[in-house]
């Protein structure tokens, strides 16, 4: 059962997949819809099995302190870490959404005036005129009627304050407020992180490439035989073509350069893409008819 | 014992020499760019004409499937791609299927569609200015869903069941005007993919892409520029920017230089390095092989 079960909804799923492109009724395509949404969801839940698994694996390295133990703790504590500023705590207290408005006593004039008491960190916004706050009052001058208002931080990871006002001719009216800091997805915290720490870290670690082709190109990149030379010049070609450097030396190298792309690059990708797409559709084949079992776990 | 050649010297060296000159020949051109014209190679114009080709007000979905490490490449082009369809007044819809791009995709929204990034009499640019779009009012953020190519499968068939029929700051989709007859994909004049791997253009081709007849315009890092160039010879895309220099080549058709256009120093200078290598490690190679044929060495 353990076994057969998967096998069964593999096939039946899988069978289901293969037929649905060959039959164009309307009730097929909902039904599809539907197991779509279901592989959305298990998708989703993955991310759940994943975190469990990282546990299940790291932990008793950690307490047998194995090899390279610290950077399992590391792991674990950045996980630890997202999992928490993730999650959005700010929704457990009082919701502050509205600036605090203050009506002063009206004054001569066909205009109202909205001042803004916010930090110099608070952009303002009133109707269209959007300014920045100077950590003292700011006051603008707006025509009368229902004016939107709305005070937001410069960085991401804060909630913006909105209100509306209905403005007469002479009102004078102050708007203070910070805008509350959030957590979860869209705070501050977890905004921080992935700008200062996630980052730097993931596009340092790509920016390394640079320095590893360069050594890879001086060490191993050599015209050892006749095919290894065919494919040195074709590189050095492609370099110098799909660098703008190529067309200001000559428009002949990005011509070769798109040649070299379109046909003998794109001659043999495509030769390799339809294979692996035909052995894909033959497995794919194998595990509908329940031959292919090694994603069962089986040998 | 007899003394060491040259030539088997230089190939023992410390590559570390190399990292140090790579090094330079990155941070220099950043503060003395050379310049050099980026030329729009044919996949790029083909973009740019796609773009240029759609109506007034079209309808457009922008899968932005990035991450921070592919940025220099692709962002180029999404920040000129974006100022070419507001410059439309192109209604976009954005969406994503990577985990690590929300905050990404918060940022880019804030920078290039809340605000307007050419506005008139903007130094060194000549084209029709953009203005500050609205949120759902002139675009709408989906936000991300995970499913690999199944929610790409389901973006081609039910979009707004993808995402629970609500935009990712929870507004109903039925309350947003813009979204009216926007059900799924081949509801939309173009899809434009900002893509630095999988799941992204691959697999909106495979998926989506061919059995809809979708029109898709493509960009991708420099590496993935082999595998999708197929699709754009088979017409499967219509347009296809590779890499920091296509940016730049797209960049200079719309008219606004930018990030892509400053790297493009960086790029060729990093290049030369990279040629220069190669050379210098064959011509270490083959004076090695000869000396040895000749008898020298061990």
């Amino acid at each position: 059962m353990k076994k057969t079960a998967p096998l069964v909804l593999g096939m039946v799923f899988g069978a289901y997949a293969l037929a649905e492109f060959y039959i164009p009724h309307h009730t097929v395509g909902a039904l599809s819809d539907e197991f779509r949404s279901w592989a959305a969801i298990l998708s989703a839940a993955a991310f759940i099995l994943g975190g469990i698994n990282i546990l299940q694996v790291t932990w008793p390295k950690i307490r047998r302190r194995e090899d390279d133990w610290p950077y399992k703790v590391v792991l674990l504590a950045g996980a630890a870490v997202m999992l928490v500023v993730g999650l959005p705590w700010h929704r457990l207290g009082a919701k502050t959404s509205t600036p605090t408005v203050v009506r002063g006593a009206p004054a001569a004039g066909d205009r109202a005036v909205v001042t803004f008491d916010v930090a110099d960190d608070v952009t303002y916004q009133v109707g269209n005129v959007t300014g920045a706050g100077r950590g003292r009052p700011v006051a603008v001058e707006v025509a009368p009627g229902e004016v939107e208002v709305k005070l937001s931080k410069r960085i991401a990871g804060y909630r913006p304050l909105t209100t509306k006002l209905t403005l007469a001719a002479g009102d004078t009216i102050t708007v203070r407020g910070a805008p509350p800091m959030l957590w979860g997805r869209d705070g501050r915290v977890f905004n921080w992180i992935y700008d200062h720490i996630f980052g730097p870290a993931n596009a340092t670690l790509f920016a390394l490439l640079a320095f590893f082709v360069a050594s890879a190109a001086f060490r191993a990149f050599r015209a050892r035989s006749v095919e290894a030379g065919l494919l040195l010049g074709a590189a050095i070609l492609m370099l110098i073509g799909r660098a703008p450097f190529g067309g200001a030396i000559s428009s002949v190298f990005p011509d070769v350069a798109q040649w070299l792309l379109d046909v003998p690059s794109n001659g043999g990708r495509r030769a390799i893409m339809m294979g692996a797409a035909i052995g894909a559709i033959a497995t794919g084949l194998r595990v509908i008819v329940g031959i292919e079992r090694s994603h069962l776990g089986s040998d | 014992m007899a003394k060491e050649h040259w030539s088997e010297r230089l190939q023992r060296f410390d590559r570390r020499w190399i990292f140090l000159v790579m090094a330079v020949a990155v941070v220099v051109p950043l503060y003395l760019p050379l310049g050099l014209p980026a030329k729009p190679d044919p996949m790029t114009k083909a973009a740019y004409n796609a773009v240029e080709a759609l109506p007034e007000g079209a309808r457009v979905f922008v899968s932005i499937d990035v991450d921070p490490a592919s940025t220099p490449e692709t962002e180029p082009f999404y920040r000129a791609v974006v100022l070419h369809l507001k410059r439309k007044n192109a209604k976009l819809v954005f969406a994503t299927t990577w985990y690590q791009a929300p905050p990404l995709v918060a940022r880019y929204l804030r920078e290039t569609v809340d605000v307007a990034t050419a506005p008139a009499g903007t130094p060194g640019y000549s084209g029709p200015p953009d203005r500050p779009y609205v949120k759902n009012v002139d675009y709408v953020n989906l936000g991300f869903r995970d499913g690999r190519s199944a929610i790409i499968q389901a973006f081609g068939s039910d979009l707004r069941g993808a995402f629970d029929g609500r935009a990712d700051d929870g507004t109903p989709l039925d309350q947003i005007p813009m979204m009216q007859g926007l059900s799924k994909l081949s509801d939309f004049d173009l899809i434009v993919l900002v893509s630095a791997g999988s799941p992204g253009a691959k697999e909106y081709v495979q998926y989506v892409g061919t059995r809809n007849k979708l029109p898709m315009v493509a960009a991708c890092t420099a590496v993935s520029t082999t595998d999708l160039a197929p699709y754009f010879q088979t017409g499967q895309l219509i347009g296809l920017v590779g890499g920091m220099a296509g940016s730049a080549g797209y960049e200079k058709l719309v008219g606004r230089p930018g990030a892509g256009t400053a790297g493009a120093d960086v790029l060729n200078i990093g290049t030369m390095v990279v040629i220069a290598a190669i050379l210098f490690g064959n011509l270490v190679y083959f004076v090695g092989r000869y000396y040895r044929r000749r008898g020298g060495g061990a």
